[in-house]
């Protein structure tokens, strides 16, 4: 980073005759060139399979065929007026948020209960520590198989344990009322110890002289996490926050490998939306459109979250 | 002795960049299979190509594993998109059109004449069932490879227990009903066992719907033309009301959509004692269920028919001319009635070529399982595969619709009218350029 300082230098205010500024300019460069040649490797790989791919996105999104036997054409925002119009879209949007909302808070409660619960360290909490963080390690697809088994009707382990206590056994996956619900179930189970780690760090990160200042001042358990923890852990919080929200859009395994998106698009999410338009379709500028807005959508999620927590930081 | 080893070395290499065709040897060619049902597929599928490689040592074929039919098709696509498209691949029947319409195939024709043949003493060695799914405009597209027909299971021990003969199965709607009734266990008003199972996940619901279209006397697609559907109409009205009626009238069928395996483990476990499955899950059946049980025709309303299933060996386009004829020997190998007949013998499909059942090996197998002569019996009602422009989201249309009755949220009528006018929607741009496209 340091040989890279001079180019980071701000520019004097009178403005320098021209040689002198292309000297400079080339002096600078010089100077930084190392800095760059680092960089080189990395930027050809984002170049070729980030920015380039991005960038194919984005032409992708602008053409369209007329016909099927039809050669493309360049049809501007078209694609993404077809695809806001798509009540499939929509469709998979709602349930998007639904399942985002539905995941990421009871996710991170529980996440924040089991790092509270096992914020001291001994054995038995390293122990179980290791359990709950264990569907982190399965990978999604292995455990959507598993569960697969677990919500088949009538002989599935689920409906076999609860179904002596319901008067009619429900088709997890089946009925597109549960459907959504029981994939949440899923995302829920496998992410909560991911995001019990972060609170773990981040309780680490308490002081213990104020905590100890509050016991003695006779501050109760609850008033202490109230007012004390957190507060402490706001930057958690919209840390995990963020990545749960990332998580519930970019995360469709299950959703591939359970439901496709059914019954009735109960469970399409839009990223399985996208991959619908791209593979089934056969429809690239559809599916380019579409991601773009998620892109859009993400990135401005991202952008804000950053923004409030630089925001934060600077103000304490 | 350095020197002319050196130089040795550097003939050697200028040899192997003037002269490629000395250095390369046999014509590799790359073959994409899926694997649609569960179990040792992939194992047979290495066992047969070995020996298609020790029997013909100007081809080395290697088989690539691309997963569900689904992404088969995927990757195929990819591949030709890339430009390197594999020599030949194992694709489900019911995708051909859509992608003889998007260019992706070589038309078979010139091979087969070639080989002397004409295209019906080609075409007639397969069932003739299986032929509308090759054939595209009068021109061979794919070469059948395995395929499958609808059947209907029965638990034998669970029919002779409701005081039902297993050795009449149901022929009718009207009896399969009837059956399914009496076969149907309560406690109060909660199911125990359910009568019949039928599958409904997106693509079984689609066969299942052509399966009982048809046999209510009706067509699910225009088998001539890519741009027409039959949702909206009384055959299939009749259809999706009679399995609705299952469902929340005589209430001896789970509500809900429930995809082929959740079927097959219900039925296995004694759950359900009928199911309306396909043969390919026969050999699944016939290894776990441990009870008897009995395979008949699917029971009609108006005619027996069923659709076919399975897939058909294409070759994409855009194939070098050396590695299509390799592809093509392949083939003509993998479809003869020894190898045929082999791979049906090892996953429950049935052999499409018709000699295969006149060799030793397979007169033999179906005497020891006169189940899978069911399959094959069958197919003397068998008519062809839906395929349209776009295929998979207009069948989607009308398994959304369809998911939507089983789960009580929609009346048939209103669903099927819902279903038809979204998959007119999607076939627009085809027919926009064909049958709508006026002088």
């Amino acid at each position: 980073m340091s040989l890279a300082e001079p180019a980071a230098l701000p520019v004097a205010a009178s403005a320098p005759p021209r040689l002198h500024l292309a000297k400079r300019f080339s002096t600078r460069f010089k100077a930084s060139l190392p800095a760059y040649l680092l960089l080189l490797p990395s930027l050809v790989f984002l170049a070729l399979f980030t920015y380039g791919a991005v960038g194919r996105v984005f032409i992708d999104a602008l053409y369209q065929r007329a016909t099927p036997k039809a050669p493309v054409r360049f049809v501007g925002l078209d694609n993404i007026s077809a695809v806001l119009a798509d009540p499939a879209f929509t469709g998979a949007v709602v349930n998007n948020l639904i399942y985002a909302v539905g995941t990421a808070i009871p996710s991170i409660g529980l996440a924040l209960l089991f790092a509270l619960a096992l914020s001291r360290t001994n054995a038995l909490t390293s122990a179980l520590r290791a359990a709950l963080f264990l569907p982190v390690l399965i990978p999604m697809v292995a455990a959507s198989a598993l569960f697969l088994f677990i919500f088949l009707p009538n002989v599935g382990l689920l409906d076999y344990y609860i179904g002596r206590f319901l008067p009619v056994l429900p088709n997890w996956l089946g009925d597109s009322d549960i459907a959504l619900y029981a994939i949440m179930v899923i995302t829920i189970w496998k992410n909560a110890g991911y995001y019990m780690l972060f609170f773990l760090a981040g309780l680490q990160s308490v002081p213990e002289d104020v905590m100890e200042a509050a016991h003695l001042d006779g501050a109760g358990p609850f008033t202490r996490f109230r007012h004390i923890i957190l507060p402490e852990l706001k930057p958690t919080f919209l840390f995990v926050t963020v990545i749960a929200i990332l998580n519930a859009v970019t995360q469709v395994d299950h959703v591939f490998v359970m439901t496709k998106g059914g019954p009735s698009n109960a469970t399409n999410l839009v990223l399985f939306y996208i991959y619908q338009q791209a593979v089934e379709h056969y429809d690239i500028g559809k599916a380019s459109a579409a991601t773009l807005l998620t892109l859009a959508a993400l990135m401005a999620l991202t952008a804000l979250s950053f923004r409030t927590m630089a925001n934060r930081e600077g103000g304490a | 002795m350095l020197f002319s080893r050196r130089l040795m070395l550097g003939l050697a290499i200028a040899g192997t960049i003037a002269f490629p065709a000395l250095a390369e040897g046999p014509t590799e060619i790359d073959l994409f299979f899926p694997v649609p049902v569960d179990g040792k597929l992939a194992r047979d599928m290495g066992t047969l190509i070995k020996e298609f490689n020790e029997t013909h040592p100007a081809i080395k074929a290697t088989a690539v594993y691309t997963g569900s039919y689904d992404d088969t098709l995927i990757k195929t696509r990819a591949s030709i998109k890339a430009g390197k498209p594999p020599a030949a691949v194992i694709m489900s029947a019911n995708f051909l059109l859509d992608m003889q319409i998007e260019n992706e195939l070589t038309n078979l024709d010139s091979l087969i004449a070639a080989d002397g043949t004409t295209k019906d003493q080609f075409l007639g060695q397969f069932f003739p069932a299986l032929q509308g799914n090759a054939v595209i405009d009068r021109s061979v597209y794919g070469v059948p490879f395995h395929n499958s027909t609808p059947l209907l299971y029965i638990n034998a021990d669970q029919a002779k227990e409701a005081g039902l003969d297993p050795n009449k199965p149901p022929q009718t709607w009207a009896e399969l009903t009837d059956w399914a009734k009496k076969l149907t266990k309560r406690e109060g008003d909660k199911v125990t066992r359910w009568g019949i199972a039928i599958p409904c996940a997106y693509d079984y619901c689609g066969w299942m719907m052509e399966t009982l279209t048809m046999t209510n006397g009706g067509r699910y697609y225009n088998e001539e033309f890519g741009g027409e559907v039959y949702y909206d109409t009384p055959s299939m009205q009749g259809a999706l009301t009679w399995w609705n009626d299952l469902v929340y009238k005589h209430k001896v069928h789970p509500p809900g959509a429930t995809p082929g395996p959740a079927v097959s483990t219900s039925f296995i476990s004694g759950n359900a004692a009928m199911m309306m499955l396909s043969t390919g899950s026969l050999t699944y059946v016939r290894d776990n269920a441990k009870f008897a049980y009995k395979v008949a025709f699917i029971p009609r309303n108006v005619r027996n028919a069923v659709p076919i299933g399975g897939a058909s060996l294409i070759i994409p386009a855009g194939q070098e001319a050396d590695k299509q004829k390799a592809a093509w020997t392949l083939i003509k190998w993998m479809t003869s009635p020894e190898k045929s007949g082999w791979w049906s013998r090892a996953t429950g499909y049935f052999a499409p070529n018709m000699a295969a059942y006149k060799t030793p090996d397979m007169v033999d197998f179906l005497n020891k399982n006169p189940d899978a002569k069911t399959a094959v019996e069958q197919l003397d009602v068998a008519k062809p595969w839906f395929a349209t422009y776009k295929t998979v989201p207009v069948r989607k249309t009308l398994e959304d619709e369809v998911m939507l009755v089983l789960n009580g949220k929609k009346q048939p009528k209103e669903a099927l009218a819902a279903a038809q006018k979204a998959a007119d929607e999607l076939l627009k741009p085809y027919n926009a350029e064909t049958s709508l496209k006026l002088p």
